[in-house]
């Protein structure tokens, strides 16, 4: 730390420091603590000679002060982190279905049609169908229409649907089904046979 | 309520100008500057003007609470309110004029808090007892600060007197008169860079003796 450096200081302090050396003055403040330090002892000069008496900041206050604003701008950047705008916030709902959608989909895309003794009937392909579609069924080798796959599929969407719209709920659902052959053929013969 | 001394921090011991920023001084600009510094996102021009008011911030709220021991606490919140509303400053006023308005305020929910406190404690005791809890929160809170701030005067008066005479001349234009450099070399019949040097000498002398203090 130099005399002239502190001479820049000083003038600061004051006020009359000229513009050109104002700037590099304060980078130069900002990286030296001891320079802030010798800032601070100055301005207390200044503070004693113009109102003697009565209490004075403690060390470290301006340091406190200084932890304390950082603390607050960190915490309003994580809130604002975490409160979305207005645009973002109409976005969300959409943007969740459509994420929510796209990986069911997906996970409805990667289904593989289990061995037949895995099968269980499923409550939606037990229609009242009369026996000759039952027979029907049977002899085109797709007897049970759900995977197991597809029920953990279905019980994870009726926990989580409320997360999608019901258009998205929908159209996942008749992924679901569309996928499963038994479930086409019975909806198809069903309305033929009535 | 409280008489609020004014925003220029003056006393009774001088006329008030002090270092107070007057409009479109030196000491405006800069305060200005490094607002400007702080609005785009420069703590540490923030941290300068900290360093600077501190101690008026402190001892404004002092003098409004009445309690040494919650003004630095007082005080530091309104510091960061300060910081928080630093965009709405548009420089229609001193910084600091902003700042102590900012400052009273705090210092007047400190003490409408304080008042809505439902649990005081203290009306729970006798006055015997009152007096007792006073005095030893007054001991732990201040005596080394109390102790401190009388050295740090005592030494920076007996600084001022060890000064030669143009330094002493200088710096007292300056902080008790609150002149201008130009005003001062006017005042001096000297040229404006030797008020700037004097005015530094001075001040270092009395860093000199109130470092070891302060460290």
């Amino acid at each position: 730390m130099t005399d002239q450096i502190k001479e820049q200081i000083s003038a600061l302090l004051d006020g009359e420091l000229p513009q050109n050396e104002l700037n590099l003055l304060v980078r130069r403040l900002e990286r030296d603590p001891a320079l802030r330090l010798a800032f601070g002892r100055y301005a207390l000069v200044g503070e004693v000679l113009r109102a003697p008496g009565g209490a004075l900041a403690s060390a470290g206050f301006a340091e406190r002060v200084s932890v304390a604003v950082a603390a607050g701008e960190s915490a309003a950047t994580s809130a604002a982190a975490y409160a979305p705008s207005t645009r973002r916030r109409r976005a969300t709902p959409l943007v969740g279905a459509a994420v929510a959608a796209g990986a069911l989909f997906a996970a409805v895309l990667l289904l593989v049609p289990e061995q037949a003794e895995q099968l269980q009937p499923a409550r939606i392909a037990e229609p009242p169908a009369p026996a000759a579609v039952a027979a029907d069924i049977e002899a085109s080798g797709a007897a049970s229409p759900t995977p197991a796959r597809s029920q953990r599929m279905a019980a994870y969407l009726v926990a989580h649907g409320e997360y999608s719209t019901p258009i998205a709920r929908r159209n996942v659902w008749t992924g679901v089904l569309a996928n499963d052959p038994g479930i086409t053929r019975v909806s198809y013969e069903f309305s033929e046979a009535r | 309520m409280p008489n609020f001394p004014p925003p220029d921090g003056s006393t009774e011991s001088h006329d008030g100008r002090g270092d107070d920023p007057r409009p479109g001084s030196g000491l405006e600009k800069t305060d200005l500057e490094l607002v400007k510094r702080a609005q785009r996102g420069e703590r540490s021009a923030f941290d300068l003007l900290v360093l600077r008011y501190q101690h008026r911030v402190i001892k404004l709220v002092a003098r409004l609470l009445r309690d040494p021991a919650e003004a630095e606490d007082v005080a530091q919140e309104a510091f960061v309110k300060a910081y928080r509303a630093l965009g709405s400053f548009r420089g229609d006023s001193a910084f600091y004029t902003w700042l102590y308005r900012i400052a009273v305020n705090t210092a007047r929910n400190a003490m409408a808090s304080r008042q809505r406190r439902p649990l005081d404690y203290e009306a729970d005791l006798g006055e015997h007892e009152q007096a007792s809890v006073q005095s030893r929160l007054r001991h732990v809170d201040t005596p080394e600060a109390v102790a401190l701030s009388d050295e740090i005067q005592q030494t920076v008066e007996r600084a001022i007197q060890e000064l030669p005479e143009d330094l002493r001349t200088a710096i007292l234009l300056r902080e008790v008169e609150g002149l201008s450099y130009e005003e001062i070399a006017t005042a001096m019949d000297c040229p404006v860079g030797t008020v700037r040097s004097r005015i530094f000498r001075a001040r270092e002398a009395i860093d000199r003796n109130l470092k070891p203090l302060l460290d």
